[in-house]
């Protein structure tokens, strides 16, 4: 496959033409925020954009941490994220193993439950989940969120459906060798899910990370609430501190994008396909 | 593990003369089956039965299958039990509110089906339905096909492959406020926008520019076009995920046969990621069903209120809920919502059942 | 294989360990603030913020909104505090921009323990009136003897069914701000306090300069239904409850053809930009925004601060006013303080409501640059002499009312007839719909609305 003629030539030329646009399209609203975030309020959403600040305020950095407890925010959302991803991942590759890889009694039933709660918008049992929280002590509270966000159905799914691309044949084989089921688990599966693994621990950061309206109904106490919640204090009917609110989003993309980056790495190929081989 | 206990002849004996009988009955149905499935569902019952004479004989308290069933069951539980109190047993109480009037405090009145007559009256949620339907037939397949693009694209050994990942994820991330303001200065309604400015140098005449999100007749098209471009990365990296699983071994060995790209394309991974392309369409399609926040920062302007223009269901649903706490009447309005995505998923996982047989 | 079987378990019961061991942190810190029974599952007081609640203190809980950029919270608390020792305000901020979800989840059930809730507007109000959440405040009207007549007549207005379930403690109302240096450029005089509309339209024309890249506007309309549809109750002959809206058509025709001409700018680009109204006016090319008074001291605040430039010469004058109505009647809208039926503490919240919304409290207010619901002379002195406030009489004189109309009557249809009435000022200023095409939808759907 290593003949350079014209033809595949041109067609990576035009590869590289198509990504480059295309990238300039996905970072444009970056490239919006972070001018905003070195502008005055008032100055934020006139038209036509100056993308570059004549007078960069760089005041808007540090003005953040002095006008809302800008570290206690970022503390609670680490600790809480940090929590929920953890929990998530290994509650749902444990239970997606039993559902892709195991016979057992109720298993579309069970399967069809959590599935059947994606489906349900959160604001329709926001209330009735908001009372039963309270009734257990649980308002206002970090654990509520953790609760909140750490069983989803979501994760559940997606570790089932990539462990079904798994070959049953290892597991098989693996049992025909004497391992338990949780050896299979711990040995074969989770080694061979990296990128799955990886593409949960990214969602459930971003989701945690950047979840509003649960902290929002849960977190009434200053010094629990989450760094989403404290940008959105911003925004309020009666004044918008758009250039700061700017600033503390750019510094809020940042932990996300450490993670994505250091994560991505596991998407590379024959993961799966060269532990078959071994 | 098998505990043996004092074995009971008659017991026994008595079980036997219920469980062979059936046993030989199976294998007789067994045989004269053609259809391949239920032959299956026939094997399945065969192998149970034969379990029980087993464990019959033996004299073992659990079957082999009860074993297996509790280790399932072990797996399951950690997940399970969170996911049951916090979210089941709110979403099922949810349900039993589509037939009830409440207001979140005073006390429940039993409403028949009157909160779901109130609704096919109701103009803002046919609206709705009417608007989430559009929106959804329209952005899963984009979302779908840009995605998967998106996804080949960037498993291919070029340069700069992680800043071009990571480049495409960034929309998701990026606040919804940042990327919706953004969107919606680049497609302003004025004429010297500059979405319009390039379609009045195509030579739209300016009377026809489109108000994009402020216009009744292309908020729905904005909104879409924001949503593909907006959620691609995200499904981008499930893609990529599941690109990974394909043994390169298929390709080296359709190579030497000399397949081409699209070929290889179209033999191989397409029905490699059938799983993947599974799972993204059902999530897609529920999130889709379920959009809200775009539509809101996109054409809910400064009041947050959406027309009948642009009004989706759960939104309809929040204003239900929280302007108005008519709780049971949210209620029925997601019912709507889920028996909808419910027939959707459960065609996809027939059609998937009936692929992967 | 049973050792495997146990590792899993382990496993299991340490990860369900953990989580026990973080609820009892949670829950420990709740507890140790609260002392009631019922409220004890729903005490979010950390220890940090409870340092000052010494023995024998009650605290109460206030649920309050954007807690640093209001400037009168702190005083009022303290001036509070001072004259009853034995009583601690917790100040409990709920964000403002779903402030009124945000209460209505929590007041719900038994459970909550607020003692006190700020009510931001009317559909707010009446929907939590509705669910019934909210105690009646007319005995402890009546036990204190607290005169409403000096509520200016307020009170009336928000009384469901006879009964006050809130007592406003602001009142803002809407006037016109102008920005002195655009006036001074165009050599055009200033707008007095007597502007009818047709004065007030063509004030904005004359003003307007539609030079590309030096556009002036001459008015500018923020996109709130308030400020354009409400021009059309003013004369009182109708409300917005009526179900017929056909005297709204003038006032639509006005900022129409307003729109259309280049004096103020296009709502469909304000809609999607979201510029919020004091970015507008801000920018020095606007002449004339009408506005609510909550106004007057953020552009105090940010002058003072020096991030705007472009209008630190500004006034205000009156509402302009239909011919043969008196100058001064305009819109208003109140902030009110209400005790939730399940208040912890009623006869305590009570003092703090009578001390916010009375005499006392409305001069913390007006001190801070923002009108109390508590009008008067007195008080709008003070306004007027704040640093920062303009210095001509006229400005001054602006203060002064005649008749108040809320933005929103109270009615418990109020919230889905908002809804309807928004959606139609949309359409109408989008030009999605013609003026007759909007009202008569209006009058269509809220008729149904009424007749239910």
């Amino acid at each position: 496959m290593k003949i350079t003629n014209t033809k595949t030539r041109v067609l990576r030329v035009v590869l590289y033409v198509v990504l480059i646009a295309l990238a300039l399209v996905m970072l444009v609203p970056f490239a919006w925020m972070l001018s905003a975030s070195f502008k005055l309020d008032k100055d934020v959403f006139i038209f036509p954009i100056e993308w570059i600040p004549k007078n960069p305020r760089w005041q808007n950095y540090i003005d953040i941490w002095s006008k809302i407890p800008l570290m206690t925010f970022v503390l609670n959302t680490v600790k809480l994220t940090l929590i929920v991803t953890f929990l998530q991942l290994l509650t749902s590759s444990f239970a997606a193993y039993a559902f892709a890889k195991l016979e057992f009694k109720g298993r579309d039933l069970l399967f069809l439950a959590y599935i059947a709660t994606i489906a349900v918008p959160w604001q329709v049992y926001m209330v009735p989940q908001f009372m039963m929280m309270r009734s257990m002590g649980l308002a206002d509270t970090h654990l509520a969120i953790i609760f909140l966000q750490a069983f989803s159905a979501f994760g559940v799914f997606m570790m089932k459906q990539f462990y079904e691309g798994i070959p049953t044949e290892l597991c098989e084989a693996a049992r025909i060798d004497g391992m338990t089921e949780y050896q299979i688990w711990y040995r074969i599966m989770l080694p061979l899910s990296k990128p799955s693994l990886s593409t949960l621990t990214i969602f459930t950061f971003v989701n945690t990370w950047n979840d509003f309206l649960g902290p929002l109904i849960y977190l009434t106490t200053e010094s629990k609430k989450t760094l989403q919640l404290g940008l959105r204090m911003f925004i309020s009917q009666f004044g918008s501190e758009y250039g700061l609110i700017m600033a503390a989003s750019v510094l809020s993309l940042i932990p996300v994008l450490i993670v994505f980056l250091s994560l991505q790495k596991y998407f590379v190929e024959g993961v799966a396909a060269s532990g078959v081989k071994g | 593990m098998g505990k043996t206990k004092l074995i009971d002849p008659d017991v026994v004996q008595k079980k036997l003369s219920v469980l062979e009988p059936r046993l030989a009955e199976l294998q007789r149905l067994a045989e004269a089956e053609t259809d391949e499935k239920k032959r299956l569902r026939l094997g399945r019952q065969l192998e149970r039965t034969r379990d029980k004479i087993r464990q019959a004989k033996t004299g073992e308290r659990f079957s082999r299958q009860t074993k297996r069933d509790m280790v399932a069951y072990s797996f399951i539980a950690p997940n399970f039990i969170g996911f049951a109190i916090f979210t089941l047993g709110p979403v099922i109480f949810a349900f039993v509110l589509a037939f009830i009037k409440w207001d979140g405090n005073n006390a429940m009145e039993f409403a028949g089906l009157n909160n779901f007559a109130m609704m096919f009256g109701n103009k803002r949620f046919l609206a709705a339905l009417r608007n989430t339907i559009v929106y959804c037939v329209a952005t899963v397949p984009f979302t779908l096909a840009a995605a998967l693009a998106l996804a080949v694209l960037l498993n291919q050994k070029i340069k700069g492959r992680n800043f071009f990942r990571t480049v495409s994820f960034f929309p998701y991330v990026a606040s919804l406020v940042a990327v919706a303001a953004v969107w919606n200065m680049l497609f302003s309604p004025a004429k010297s926008g500059p979405v319009n400015m390039i379609l009045y140098h195509l030579g739209v005449a300016s009377k026809s520019l489109p108000k994009w999100s402020a216009d009744k007749n292309w908020v729905m098209f904005t909104v879409v076009m924001f949503s593909v471009w907006k959620n691609m990365g995200y499904y981008m990296v499930i893609y990529l995920a599941g690109l990974q699983g394909i043994n390169g071994e298929l390709y080296e060995a359709c190579g030497l046969d000399g397949a081409n790209t699209w070929q290889r394309f179209w033999y191989i991974t397409l029905p490699q990621l059938r799983p993947t392309t599974f799972f993204v369409t059902i999530i897609l399609t529920i999130n889709c069903f379920k959009v809200y926040d775009i539509v809101y920062m996109l054409a809910g302007g400064n009041t947050g209120v959406l027309n009948e223009s642009a009004i989706v269901l759960v939104y309809h649903i929040y204003e239900e809920a929280f302007r108005n706490w008519n709780l049971g009447y949210a209620s029925a309005c997601a019912m709507v919502l889920f028996l909808m995505v419910l027939a959707i998923t459960l065609v996809q996982f027939r059609g998937e059942k009936k692929y992967a047989n | 294989m049973k050792k495997k079987c146990l590792i899993s378990l382990m496993m299991a019961a340490a990860m369900a360990g953990s989580l026990v061991a973080c609820g009892k942190g949670g829950n420990t810190d709740s507890g140790t603030a609260t002392t009631a029974a019922a409220g004890g599952d729903n005490g979010s007081t950390t220890a940090a913020e409870t340092v000052a609640a010494a023995e024998g203190q009650t605290v109460m809980k206030w649920s309050i909104w954007d807690k640093d950029l209001t400037a009168y919270y702190q005083p009022l608390i303290e001036e509070f505090e001072k004259q009853n020792p034995d009583l601690k305000i917790e100040m409990v901020d709920l964000g403002s921009s779903d402030y009124q979800t945000v209460l209505g989840t929590q007041l719900t059930g038994s459970g909550s323990d607020f003692d006190i809730v700020t009510i931001k507007d009317v559909p707010g109000y009446t929907t939590l009136v509705n669910k019934g959440v909210l105690e009646p405040l007319d005995e402890y009207i009546a036990a204190d003897g607290v005169d409403l007549g000096a509520f200016k007549g307020l009170t009336d207005q928000i009384q469901v069914d006879g009964k006050l379930y809130e007592l406003p403690f602001r009142s803002d109302f809407w006037v016109v701000y102008y920005n002195k240096d655009v006036f001074d450029a165009a050599g055009v005089a200033y707008p007095n306090n007597d502007m009818t509309f047709e004065d007030y339209d063509a004030l904005a024309r004359q003003l307007t300069v539609d030079t590309p890249g030096q556009e002036v506007y001459g008015a500018h309309y923020h996109t709130w239904r308030s400020a354009v549809q409400l021009f059309g109750i003013l004369d009182g002959k109708n409300t917005i409850l009526d179900g017929t809206y056909d005297f709204l058509k003038p006032y639509y025709e006005m900022v129409l053809a307003e729109q259309e001409d280049g004096v103020c700018q296009d709502y469909a680009t304000l809609k999607t930009s979201s510029l919020h109204y004091s970015g507008a006016f801000s920018q020095g090319n606007v002449a004339m925004m009408n506005m609510g008074t909550w106004f007057i001291s953020t552009m105090i605040e940010k002058i003072k601060s020096g991030e705007y430039t472009d209008c630190a010469n500004w006034g205000i004058a009156k509402y302009p006013h239909a011919e043969g109505v008196e100058p001064g009647s305009t819109l208003a809208t109140i902030t009110a303080l209400s005790i939730p039926a399940n208040a912890p503490h009623k006869e305590d919240a009570w003092k703090f409501v009578k001390f916010v919304c009375g005499e006392e409290g409305a001069e913390i207010l007006a001190a801070t640059g923002n009108i109390p619901a508590l009008m008067n002379d007195d008080i709008a002195g003070m306004i007027s002499a704040m640093e920062g406030f303009p210095e001509d009489a006229d400005s001054t004189e602006a203060l002064q009312t005649a008749s108040l109309y809320l933005e929103m009557p109270v009615s418990n249809k109020s919230s889905e007839i908002e809804i309807v009435l928004n959606e139609a000022h949309d359409n109408i200023m989008t030009g999605n719909s013609t003026i007759d095409e909007g009202i008569a939808d209006m009058n269509e759907k809220v008729g149904a609305i009424l007749a239910q």
